[in-house]
């Protein structure tokens, strides 16, 4: 088995996309004929363009020897017409020498001059490399070398007689191209002729609606990368929690929200794998951390960041694609401008922003909110946080109570505690009420209230936030109670064990641990989960069959 | 608040101890003090009837584990009586039952104790 050239997943990995990459391979290869139109691979983000791009470059590398693959990810620290000619040209070359005999050595080539290509190139023989570049260096001035550079792949279909199949990545950051200071968007105009040579397909992806954008969008065939198949989301998900160790299955309706998009499904997996054995409701709870906190959040709010630079254009954009998600109907610029206190260049500067980076759509200037339900909570949970300054621990349970099914049988009690001086008896005293209520065996309850005693004073005796406050829930599903004893403290117990923290001397003090180890005999199971809010310990108790006939009689008389 | 009170009677050379409510830290120091003052009056047998104590939490185990002590070092005998199955395993789980007498109430301790010399 080979490996791939470039940073992949292994093949056995990359899952739901056989069909795709098979047909697509399966084209390129027919590019000898000359039938083999250029395309641009559109998709949302996280679909998976850059990977998809890379697995048929390993396909085309390895399994056929008919049409040479050239991969280039434009790079944002590479936008001057010098740089990026050169860097273009080297790795076109370097890949190309590479790709007869299948040395993937050649790969390396960080640091390599166009001298040392032509070294490589006289080694092997390859004289129409040498030409290429002498024609390169000769170039009177950047364009002509741009230009030069940008038919090498033509020029070698030309002189060695196998077509080369260019797939190039970020493509929209080439508007970005300059020469000189400022960006000339005119520069990508360059690319125009060699995307309809002959024998020299092109896979152009990148951000979707910026290359739409683009005069050269009008050139390509638009294929569209699709979200993955339900039943291939779950592989993928299957697969990703498998890798960490990690039981259960994600919650259907999580998964039809997560919509198909590896790049959500790898955040969510990665989150939830952490715990060796996730319900239901850990995997909503999860996916509403990784929205407010997690790894989702932070990559859709540095693309945030990135398309509006000014803390001012950055609130108004927030709201105003908060806005546009919750208006029941598309808004005009006109309707937009309404509630805007500054220009119109300024606003349409805004909404250009946001449409380009992929938060709302509407290219006629009639905006309405993407249909990624992920992207939509991300934005609902950033303006609560950002803009009405809402604390990430009510948000938390916000979205949790809003997003999780309600399950007709689950019944849930929250009470908050100041952290007064036996304050857990009170935790206690409910707990009781509680199992009362519901019917469950008392001399369980009164186990379960030991625990509660005992984690209340784990949480007081280890806050070391500014809120004095403990923060109790009790789920109850069926006969199964989950207990959450939640407070702004700092870790006390060793993750990976969960043994209490300490040195062992001071283990040795009689009652250290003695309170984790009694919940540990009292709960069927119990968890210290790191919150938004500072720890939460959850305390898991399924009740004895035979007393689910009291709970029913308590509930027909409710 | 006040969720721990505590009782005590002697006859002859034993004393019953009732403590009631929340066993925590200051709860189990009361109850080891007042042990204290009947083991420095020479009383050499002690009932902790636990009949209506609520909770015990793990720190005022922790004390108990300094009153058994105390009574070994004072050659006495402890007995413990009318303990909740719960409260019972935990002093199990902290190895604290093997150092007293456990008695489903108090008169079974006293009967016992008193066949004591």
């Amino acid at each position: 088995m080979h490996s791939m050239p470039f940073n992949t997943l292994p093949n056995s990995d990359y899952i739901g996309r056989h069909n795709e990459l098979t047909n697509r391979y399966e084209k390129i290869c027919q590019a000898g004929i000359g039938m083999t139109r250029s395309i641009m691979l559109a998709g949302m983000r996280g679909i998976g363009k850059t990977e998809f791009l890379k697995q048929l470059f390993g396909l085309l590398f390895w399994k056929q020897d008919r049409v040479a693959p050239f991969y280039y990810s434009v790079h944002d620290a590479l936008l001057s017409v010098e740089a990026f000619s050169r860097t273009y040209l080297v790795q076109f070359l370097c890949q190309r020498l590479a790709f007869e005999k299948k040395e993937q050595a050649l790969f390396s080539y960080e640091g390599m001059s166009l001298r040392d290509v032509s070294l490589l190139a006289e080694d092997r023989g390859a004289s129409w490399v040498k030409t290429i570049i002498r024609e390169y260096e000769r170039a009177a001035d950047p364009i002509s070398a741009l230009r030069v550079a940008l038919e090498a792949p033509h020029q070698s279909i030309l002189k060695t007689g196998i077509p080369v199949a260019i797939l190039l990545d970020e493509f929209h950051r080439l508007k970005e191209l300059s020469l000189g200071a400022a960006p000339d968007h005119r520069l990508v105009s360059l690319f125009d002729d060699p995307i309809t040579r002959n024998k020299a397909p092109y896979i152009i992806t990148g951000n979707t609606n910026e290359i739409l954008e683009m005069p050269v969008a009008g050139l390509l065939e638009h294929v569209a990368l699709k979200p993955l198949e339900y039943a291939d989301a779950l592989s993928l998900a299957q697969s990703l929690l498998e890798r960490q160790q990690s039981k259960g299955a994600i919650p259907p309706l999580l998964v039809r929200r997560l919509g198909g998009n590896p790049l959500y499904l790898t955040c969510l997996c990665t989150k939830a794998g952490v715990t060796a054995q996730n319900t239901d409701r850990d995997f909503w709870n999860a996916y509403c951390e990784e929205l407010i906190e997690g790894r989702l959040s932070g990559f859709w709010t540095s693309v945030f960041k990135n398309s509006f630079s000014n803390f001012s254009s950055r609130k108004i954009a927030l709201s105003l694609c908060y806005k546009t998600y919750h208006s029941r109907e598309p808004l005009s610029l006109e309707q937009i401008a309404e509630s805007f206190e500054g220009t119109t260049a300024e606003l349409e500067t805004i909404v250009h922003g946001l449409y380009g980076a992929g938060f709302i759509e509407g290219a006629f200037g009639v905006m309405r909110p993407v249909e990624d339900l992920v992207l939509r909570d991300v934005i609902e949970a950033l303006f609560q946080k950002e803009i009405l300054a809402q604390p990430a621990h009510d948000l938390q349970q916000e979205f949790l109570d809003r997003l999780l099914p309600q399950k007709s049988d689950m019944t849930r009690f929250d009470l908050v505690l100041p952290m007064a001086k036996e304050a857990e008896l009170v935790a206690a005293q409910c707990l009781d009420q509680i199992g009362k209520n519901l019917g469950f065996d008392q001399d369980t309850i009164g186990q379960l209230q030991i625990a509660v005693i005992e984690s209340c004073i784990n949480a007081i005796e280890h806050s070391g936030g500014a809120e004095r406050k403990i923060y109790l829930s009790v789920i109850v599903e069926e006969n199964r109670m989950e207990i959450g004893i939640e407070s702004s403290g700092r870790e006390f117990v060793v993750q990976q064990t969960g043994e209490p923290f300490g040195d062992r001397e001071g283990m040795k003090t009689p009652g250290r641990g003695w309170g984790i180890k009694l919940m540990k005999r009292v709960a069927d199971e119990v968890r210290f989960e790191k919150t938004a809010r500072g720890m939460k310990t959850v305390l898991i108790k399924t009740f004895n069959k035979a007393m689910s006939g009291k709970k029913e009689e308590f509930k027909n008389r409710e | 608040m006040n969720n721990f009170s505590i009782s005590s009677r002697s006859a002859q050379d034993v004393a019953v101890i009732t403590p009631r409510g929340y066993i925590n830290d200051m709860g189990a120091i009361r109850l080891e003090k007042t042990s204290e003052q009947f083991l420095g009056r020479g009383i050499r047998k002690l009932v902790v009837n636990f009949a209506d104590v609520q909770f015990i939490n793990t720190i005022g185990i922790s004390i108990f584990t300094g009153i058994v002590q105390k009574t070994r070092e004072y050659d006495s005998l402890l007995c413990f009586t009318n303990l909740k199955k719960i409260h019972c395993d935990i002093f199990d789980m902290v190895g604290l039952i093997k150092h007293v007498k456990v008695f489903s109430n108090e008169e079974e301790a006293i009967t016992f104790l008193n066949g004591r010399g």
